[in-house]
């Protein structure tokens, strides 16, 4: 018998400051959404082990998109992308992720990013808590310089080789091989976004001085950070948490950079732990 | 100390050469460069993947196109089995701790696929230091 997956994936069509967007998300379950964005030069198939996952779909519709650029998701349909220098900004990464909610018509989700799109979290409680229930950012820091870096698309090196390599450290070593393997693979597929996200990431996107602002009364906020993560150590994540009130923090042992990717099982019980907070806070 | 450097030596040629990440890449995977270890050197030079020699405290004019650094306790920890957080690999080693990465960086960036998977066989012999 063939083993189909209930996860089923779909494009919608959004329009992001006058840029036209086709997005792919996959999804499965019912409940409250729960909108599961990647990393940096990646796709949606890193949150593939939640998506199929009943503990979490019995109670969450489990959304994983792929932002524009990435995965499934192609650059504009109206612009000539390839006659510009990629470089996302922290506005356009903002209003990206409230487009494709309201274009699902979602109702206060909950929004879960990692690394960029965990710095993207930080903006969109800031910004747009009144939109969201709650958000959870993973690996991510008010501040995160030094890694807008032109060997990640370099025309003496191999791009997809070199991105891939970058990341391979970032995941802890005792991480299952195959887990590893996977997540720098899709880092080998979106090798060509690396720089241009990390424009955002080191560039655009500084906070510091703007965390107080805040609102976890209104939209509560979980940070969580591996221990083996070199890029967002944990005293960095945490030293971002310590400056908004009232938000949670927790480190995640034995897990790097991608830990929804690199270890799920050891992921599942943090992201059980955050899920319990957000429902102690803002409610069934 | 140096009969069992050499011992090493060997072992860590014999590694790269059976490994399957680093052969099932290697085609073209071919550099030389240095491992400062403080108590030891070590100058490696690789040709099409094979080790075409190790070389136990090079000559100091020795060249070679790039080149790690770090103190020995930084490379025992980095060759545990499974190292401590920021000394499990060579980016981590180098912006949280103190290994030195220098010389020619597009030469490291162009074999890098394989100069990490190389990198973690000291997992598996470990160092000399």
């Amino acid at each position: 018998m063939a083993k189909i997956s209930p996860v089923i994936g779909r494009y919608v069509t959004i329009e992001v400051d006058g840029l036209e967007y086709r997005v792919f998300w996959l999804e499965n379950g019912d409940g409250p959404p729960l909108v599961c964005h990647h990393t940096a030069a990646t796709h949606n198939h890193q949150w593939r082990h939640l998506l199929e996952d009943e503990d979490f779909t019995s109670r969450y519709r489990i959304i994983a998109y792929d932002m524009a650029r990435h995965g499934k998701s192609d650059p504009p349909s109206n612009a000539e992308w390839w006659k510009e220098d990629y470089r996302l900004t922290a506005d356009h990464f903002v209003n990206f992720v409230t487009a494709f909610c309201d274009a699902l018509e979602l109702d206060q989700p909950t929004f879960m990013g990692s690394s960029f799109s965990g710095c993207v979290a930080l903006h969109l409680a800031l910004r747009k808590a009144e939109r969201f229930r709650a958000i959870i950012a993973l690996q991510a820091a008010e501040y995160a310089p030094g890694w807008w870096l032109d060997w990640w698309r370099h025309p003496h090196t191999n791009a997809a080789q070199v991105c891939s390599s970058g990341v391979w450290d970032m995941m802890a070593p005792m991480s299952p091989d195959n887990e590893r393997w996977l997540t720098l693979w899709y880092h080998m597929q979106g090798a060509e976004v690396l720089k241009g996200d990390l424009h955002f990431y080191s560039m655009d996107h500084d906070l510091r001085g703007r965390l107080g602002e805040i609102d976890t009364a209104e939209c509560p906020l979980v940070m969580m950070t591996g221990s083996y993560d070199f890029l967002t150590p944990p005293e960095v994540t945490l030293a971002t948490a310590e400056q908004v009130a009232d938000c949670d923090f927790i480190e995640m042992k034995k897990l790097g950079h991608f830990p929804m990717s690199e270890n799920y099982p050891l992921f599942k019980p943090y992201l059980t732990q955050a899920l319990e907070i957000i429902e102690r806070k803002a409610g069934a | 100390m140096a009969q069992e450097a050499q011992a090493w030596a060997e072992k860590f040629r014999k590694a790269t050469e059976s490994d399957p990440i680093i052969q099932s890449y290697a085609k073209y995977y071919t550099c030389d460069f240095l491992l400062d270890m403080e108590e030891l050197r070590v100058g490696v030079q690789m040709r099409d993947g094979q080790v075409h020699n190790i070389e136990i405290n090079p000559a100091p004019l020795e060249p070679h196109q790039f080149s790690l650094h770090a103190p020995a306790e930084t490379w025992r920890k980095m060759s545990e089995k499974h190292p401590p957080p920021f000394f499990h690999g060579m980016w981590a080693a180098s912006v949280r701790e103190d290994l030195r990465i220098e010389g020619d960086i597009t030469v490291l960036m162009q074999n890098l696929r394989n100069f990490t998977a190389q990198f973690e066989l000291l997992r598996q012999t470990g160092v000399p230091v």
